[in-house]
């Protein structure tokens, strides 16, 4: 007798994670100082400075600071709206930057200074700001050109050279000359045959002038292309959430703003990308006056080796306390959650709207020191950005993040969305509110033989976020999945049970639901589940897949063959499906296109053991006849 | 006549340059241009019109996401108002204004103002701002266009306060303007000295 091999008993465990989602949001002016200093400090050019007895001069005094803080994004094709390269460019921009460098609107760099350094702090000191304000008091003079340093120079076109694969968006978006701002995803399918894994990821979002935001979401499972009107065309909205089906939670921070540099991860940290996966740009677009044609692309640089450190991104949040009544101008949001692991903290991405007032994100560390992590006193949506510590920082288990956030609902708010003040809740559009605070951290100290430390956090997080919010679907789904993970299935299809009370028609909590009860050898139960599942989305693969194999189970061979068919239908190549339905067509005798579904997975993966086992059995059985 | 005038005058400024005299010697002959170099001093037109002045940078941000609020309202008081956009960047050529204009979608009358006459009248200070003179050419409002923003880097949603437009109504009706002067937010016109 043909034995149904691993792939039919062995239900896809869908497990974890919902995590994922990210953000983009913001508006305003299209000015942008800023980069990276490309030789000099600017504290080391503040103090050369003679300026304090003599005459501010442009050459002497001002090109260092501008050259290092403003000119890498003040230049023909980069995201300021004017070039700051020449005497004449900055003169003819005097009094304006005077201005913004007072009251640090220029360049744009929200935290306040604090112990733990970021990478790439962009912040002028206060000695830069007096010498630029007294050198426009005193005339804006040029100055002695011996004094004057070397321009500087950029790299052209891509930063780090050609990538090794780049990828256009099919259509561009037409951006309308005005009305409020744009927020909208391009869907990116990557031509690759096989995983790759990604050192680098360089994001041209276009006409950098218009652009205010983008950030690359990692979508494993083709949710994205589902929201487009069709293929190429993308799609709106704020902010998007892509679910993560198996335990693969999404680790790295792709993000862009005006004046960033495309940041190569550390070495084995590499972003893995498989067949299949596609990049979602998510952008935050701002009119010009006149129409504009936004066509953005990706250029990825790939290592030769796999990663071998996974960081992971966890998410503070308390969206469910946040109702802002109409008028308070100091609403305040808290969330503690406590690391069950050693971890070392690499970047901080905090995420608020329009009325966020002061971000603040801590850490109390076991032994009671109380470390600032990021500080942003006036909060301003157009210039959020990712921050990466300069050093890792280390958080030993027991070890307290905070989050601690105020908003301001008030009419003295002057970005409110409502005017006169409404009630604000939590939600994706612009004129909701959001409070979310995302640390990626990479596990450290610990011990591999104990199982992933990912999922220690991941289940911690989840039963935090149950404690905060026991109606939190995600919560208990991403808790359910730790435990079905862990193996713990009973424990596992309750807190499935409780996410399916809260979104009983969730296609993917019933079917992994369904994972779960057939893993346990109760099919009957799981098919109930699985129609469920497919009446909410008729082309899903796991389902199809899943209920092929409850039938199989129940030696309805019929029945599994057609699910194992529309399996194929929604993913045509398939190996584990092919060899399934030649395993159930097997079964019902039908030898010869048993024979050619086992070979068409074989092609597929040479090494699918159930199509390469059952083909063997299924010669020998041809053989005995 | 007029014409003749100031084509003569046109010609008279460019011989003292090329003769590399210093602009200043011609001060007292101070005026703005259309784009093909003939004087014209808006507020010299007929009286039965309010004049709006609209002073514009092209290599301002904020002066040129207004363009479409201009439009609007330039459009919506087309019968009672003359709208001029004044340049008074003294650098910036007729062609590169013209290639600006098509640009942003602009059908307004645009004059150059290098010597900062029309600034001066308006007290002009930052671009985008507005002047308003009334049917008898006396300035009753200059500054912002509205709240739009608040300052550089920070925008409202839309505006909540429309000072032109309230001054163009009250200018319209004779009446006098509640706010005749608030400062706008964007580039200083004094960095083009």
């Amino acid at each position: 007798m043909l034995h149904l091999g691993p792939g039919l008993n062995d239900a896809r465990k869908r497990v974890l994670a919902w995590i994922v989602e990210l953000v983009l949001g913001g508006c305003v002016l299209g000015t942008a100082f800023a980069e990276r200093p490309p030789h000099r400090t600017n504290e080391a050019n503040a103090g050369k400075s003679k300026a304090a007895e003599s005459n501010v001069t442009f050459n002497r005094d001002i090109a260092p600071i501008i050259f290092t803080s403003c000119a890498s994004c003040h230049r023909p094709g980069e995201a300021a709206p004017f070039s700051l390269l020449t005497y004449e460019d900055v003169k003819r921009h005097a009094r304006q930057i005077a201005e913004v460098t007072r009251t640090r609107n220029m360049p744009p760099w929200l935290p306040e200074p604090q112990e733990l350094k970021f990478a790439d702090e962009m912040r002028l000191s206060e000695t830069q700001i007096d010498l630029i304000q007294k050198w426009m008091d005193q005339g804006a003079a040029e100055g002695d050109l011996a004094d004057r340093p070397a321009q500087p120079k950029f790299t052209e076109g891509w930063r780090l050279g050609t990538p090794d694969l780049v990828l256009k968006a099919e259509q561009p978006l037409i951006l309308p000359p005005e009305g409020t701002d744009t927020y909208w995803n391009f869907v990116f399918s990557l031509p690759i045959e096989k995983t790759r894994w990604v050192r680098a990821v360089e994001i041209r979002p276009g006409d950098k002038r218009y652009v205010h935001h983008a950030n690359i979401l990692v979508d494993r499972e083709e949710q994205s292309r589902r929201r487009e009107a069709a293929p190429g065309a993308g799609f709106g909205g704020m902010e998007i959430r892509l679910e993560s089906q198996v335990f693969d939670p999404d680790s790295h921070l792709l993000f862009w703003k005006p004046g960033t540099v495309p940041y190569i991860e550390p070495e084995g940290m590499e972003l893995r990308l498989d067949k299949g996966t596609d990049l979602v740009l998510n952008t935050h677009l701002q009119p010009s006056g006149k129409t504009e044609v936004i066509q953005p692309s990706i250029g990825l640089y790939f290592a030769s080796h796999p990663a071998t450190k996974v960081p992971m991104l966890l998410q503070l949040e308390n969206d469910a306390k946040l109702d802002i009544p109409a008028g308070q101008n100091d609403f305040l949001l808290t969330d503690h959650f406590t690391l069950p692991v050693d971890v070392d903290l690499l970047a901080i991405y905090p995420h608020a709207h329009y009325l966020g007032k002061d971000i603040q994100a801590f850490a109390v560390l076991p032994d009671g020191t109380r470390k600032t992590l990021i500080h942003i006193p006036r909060w301003n949506l157009n210039w959020q950005a990712v921050y990466r510590y300069a050093q890792p920082v280390l958080l030993p288990q027991g070890t307290t993040v905070s989050l601690r956030y105020v908003y301001d609902n008030s009419e003295e708010n002057p970005l409110n969305p409502n005017h006169p003040p409404a009630r604000v809740k939590s939600g994706n559009r612009s004129s909701d509110e959001m409070c979310h605070l995302w640390l990626q951290v990479l596990p450290v100290n610990f011990d591999p033989t104990q199982g992933d430390p990912r999922m220690l956090l991941q289940e911690a997080l989840a039963l935090h976020n149950l404690e905060k919010n026991p109606a939190d679907f995600e919560a208990h789904y991403n808790l359910a999945a730790m435990l079905q993970a862990k193996g713990r299935l009973d424990r596992a299809i309750e807190q499935y049970e409780a996410a399916l009370r809260l979104r009983p028609n969730d296609a993917v909590a019933n079917n992994a639901m369904a994972s779960a009860l057939l893993a346990v050898g109760r099919p009957d139960e799981a098919a109930p589940y699985l129609e469920t599942a497919l009446k909410a989305r008729p082309d899903y693969f796991d389902a199809h897949y899943n209920l092929g194999n409850a039938l199989a189970s129940k030696s309805d061979f019929e029945g599994a063959s057609k699910q194992f068919l529309l399996a194929l239908e929604a993913r045509p190549s398939d190996a584990n499906a092919e060899a399934s339905l030649g395993s159930a067509l097997a079964e019902m005798g039908k030898f010869a296109e048993a024979k050619s579904h086992f070979e068409h997975a074989l092609q597929i993966d040479p090494g699918n053991t159930l199509a390469k086992e059952n083909l063997t059995e299924l010669q020998r059985e041809m053989n005995q006849r | 006549m007029g014409n003749f005038l100031s084509l003569f005058i046109g010609s008279l400024l460019a011989s003292v340059f090329v003769a590399g005299l210093p602009l200043a010697a011609a001060q007292t002959q101070q005026t703005a241009f259309d784009l093909d170099g003939r004087a014209v001093d808006p507020l010299a037109q007929g009286t039965n019109r309010i004049v709006v002045l609209m002073f514009l940078r092209s290599d301002c941000p904020i002066s040129s996401r207004y363009a479409p609020v201009i439009q609007q309202i330039s459009a919506r008081y087309q019968h009672d108002t003359s709208f001029f956009l004044v340049y008074p960047d003294k650098n910036q050529s007729p062609q590169s204004i013209r290639n600006y204009l098509a640009e942003y979608g602009y059908a307004l009358p645009a004059l150059r103002d290098p010597e900062h006459v029309l600034v001066k009248q308006a007290h002009a200070e930052i671009t985008p701002e507005a002047a308003v003179f009334d049917l008898e050419r006396k300035l009753v409002y200059h500054g912002r266009i509205d709240n739009w923003y608040v300052e550089f880097g920070s925008s409202r949603p839309a505006p909540t306060t429309h000072e032109l437009s309230d001054a163009i109504q009250a200018a319209m009706k004779g009446k006098p303007v509640a706010k005749n002067a608030v400062k706008g937010v964007g580039c200083y016109i004094s960095d083009l000295d």
